[in-house]
């Protein structure tokens, strides 16, 4: 559905690049997380997505259709929400969505009143949105987003502002989105709980490059992570590896069914000098943060996991 | 092209909405009654009266609502038409995308071309309505203090003559040279887009747009002969081809030629705004 080919791009005066050479895809019905620091070139590749940034190299593809080559083609049904969307404050909801709407081609009043009421919006929809709060605003913002009847919504920081029954109800809608219709969704977002609960997969970029994309499952399901600190790091780390774990910075993952006693013994045994071999909850916090704390040029240890 | 007036329709709804649309409109009036009281004064009437029975014979006849109509036009829009046109152009996408609004417009399947067209007419559209609105209240205006009737008495310094017209044509070429006022503007309404097509704080567009014409017009006005065969290459010098529209004959030729020459220069503007708002990122 979605598709991202060595993209790369590099803004006018800055020293590095907000995006290089990064590729990953997203398959039909899937919600897949992109995370990252300030920084790290979400909102780029968001912008290259949908055709507002014009990347150096590479392509965006949605539907198989090339953004930069057919822009309108692609977008034609891609829903998109921003981190705190501006709407026209002098205008009520419902003029809002028509203005936007008109620029999509025109929906039929039915399927907008549909969509106004699923967002919960009916009550307020004729009121000026400068009198909606932050969530109203929001759903607003969804229901311009699935207007254009969307097979790609690209969500961006959606969350950002909730109150936490909002987001629960928020999370909730997406997923009952990709449920009812089989949307394909991308979430950029920095609330690594949240990507947790509703994502299938993450892409993780780090300073303009990937630097991790798979399954969320793929890192939680079958594996332990443990806290080691040795003194001597080097030998206890290809220890480690040798014993069939994968390291993230001070964390090795094992497989789970490795007894944490039989690996303590087997590295005493073949001489880590250890201070420390703590199990820690292996989630996705500490895989984003071990990613998003070793800089890809200088090679995070991560073997298979780096694709 | 249906969906094409849709969305031209949507954006005018969109400006028309605004509450400082009416606020500027609120402007104009008042500046429109500060010139009506002026030349309704007693010292500018007896000055009237003395310039009109000198060339056109009956003051009764000549300062009508159609006379006091055009001095008040002719005279706030000189005050305050480039400000206002610079201002609704360097604002409507340059404020659009320092708000964010852009954004939510950008994700849909609308070419940034369509998009700039539908922004740059709906422009053209409004300063129109807004000079239709100026010539309908100064008229009124001078009707109220004239009354229904009467001629007309045109003269400028870029007449050659006194223009004097009967009731009926007067109203009408009165009518067209507020159209034709309209339409001159197009190099300020293309200058100020373009600039708003720029990474440029919407304020910053209406200043530089304001700051070109005051230059061109001072540069256009320099008393110097040699400065002659020059003249007619500043924009200010060809926006006075609306009084065209005003001569007793109209000389077309001119008039075309002018309004090429001011159109060239507003298209030049949008196109420049085009390509430079096509290469630009905007980012989310």
């Amino acid at each position: 559905m979605l598709q991202f080919n060595c993209v790369s791009k590099r803004f006018p005066g800055a020293v590095k690049p907000a995006l290089d050479e990064v590729s990953f895809s997203v398959g039909k019905g899937r919600i897949c997380g992109l995370l990252g620091h300030n920084g790290a070139g979400k909102s780029t590749a968001l912008g290259v997505l949908l055709g507002m940034i014009h990347p150096d190299s590479g392509e965006a593809f949605i539907g198989g259709v090339s953004v930069q080559q057919s822009r309108e083609a692609a977008v034609s049904r891609v829903g998109a929400i921003f981190e705190a969307p501006a709407f026209y404050d002098y205008l009520s909801g419902w003029r809002n969505l028509k203005v936007l709407t008109a620029y999509s081609g025109g929906v039929p009043e039915s399927l907008m009143r549909e969509t106004v009421a699923w967002v919960g919006l009916e009550k307020r929809i004729f009121d000026r949105v400068s009198t909606y709060s932050h969530g109203m605003r929001q759903r607003l913002a969804l229901a311009q987003a699935l207007l254009p009847e969307p097979e790609l919504l690209i969500l961006d920081e959606p969350t950002d502002g909730l109150d936490p029954g909002g987001i629960v109800e928020f999370r909730h809608q997406v997923l009952e989105l990709r449920d009812r219709l089989g949307l394909t969704v991308l979430l950029s977002s920095h609330l690594l709980t949240e990507v947790e609960q509703i994502c299938d997969e993450v892409v993780i970029l780090q300073g303009g490059c990937k630097v991790y994309e798979g399954a969320v499952s793929g890192f939680q399901d079958g594996r332990k992570f443990y806290r080691i600190d040795s003194e001597n790091d080097k030998l206890t780390r290809k220890l480690c590896t040798d014993l069939g774990g994968e390291v993230f910075g001070d964390k090795v993952a094992f497989p789970v069914e490795k007894n944490p006693a039989d690996l303590l013994t087997a590295l005493v045994a073949k001489g880590a000098r250890l201070s420390r071999f703590a199990p820690e909850a292996g989630s996705l916090e500490t895989l984003y943060l071990q990613f998003s704390q070793s800089t890809p040029e200088s090679g995070v240890e991560t073997g298979a996991q780096i694709r | 092209m249906s969906l094409f007036f849709n969305q031209l329709g949507w954006e005018l709804f969109r400006l028309f909405a605004r509450r400082r649309t009416y606020i500027g409109f609120g402007v104009f009036l008042a500046v429109e009654l500060l010139f009506f009281y002026l030349w309704t004064h007693e010292r500018t009437q007896k000055d009237m009266e003395q310039f009109i029975s000198r060339v056109a014979g009956g003051f009764d006849e000549y300062f009508s609502a159609l006379t006091l109509g055009f001095l008040i036009v002719a005279f706030t829009m000189l005050l305050l038409g480039v400000v206002f046109v610079a201002l609704i152009a360097g604002d409507i996408l340059a404020k659009e995308t320092e708000d964010g609004n852009l954004r939510l417009i950008l994700v849909r399947p609308v070419s940034r071309l369509r998009l700039l067209l539908v922004k740059f007419l709906s422009c053209q559209i409004y300063t129109s309505f807004l000079f239709l609105f100026v010539g309908v209240t100064a008229l009124a205006f001078g009707i109220l203090e004239r009354g229904w009737g009467g001629g007309m008495l045109v003269w400028t310094p870029e007449l050659p003559r006194v223009s004097l017209f009967e009731w009926n044509e007067g109203l009408f070429r009165y009518f067209l040279a507020i159209f034709g006022f309209s339409l001159i503007y197009l190099p300020v309404t293309g200058m100020a887009f373009m600039l708003g097509c720029f990474k440029i704080k919407p304020a910053a567009a209406t200043i530089l747009t304001v700051a070109f014409c005051v230059a061109d017009r001072v540069l256009s006005s320099i008393p110097i002969p040699a400065f002659d065969p020059y003249r007619d290459y500043f924009i200010t010098s060809r926006m006075t081809a609306w009084l065209f529209l005003l001569y007793q004959d109209i000389p077309w030729a001119r008039l075309l030629e002018s309004s090429a020459w001011l159109f060239g220069f507003g298209l030049t503007g949008f196109l420049i705004g085009w390509m430079a708002f096509e290469r630009r990122d905007v980012k989310s």
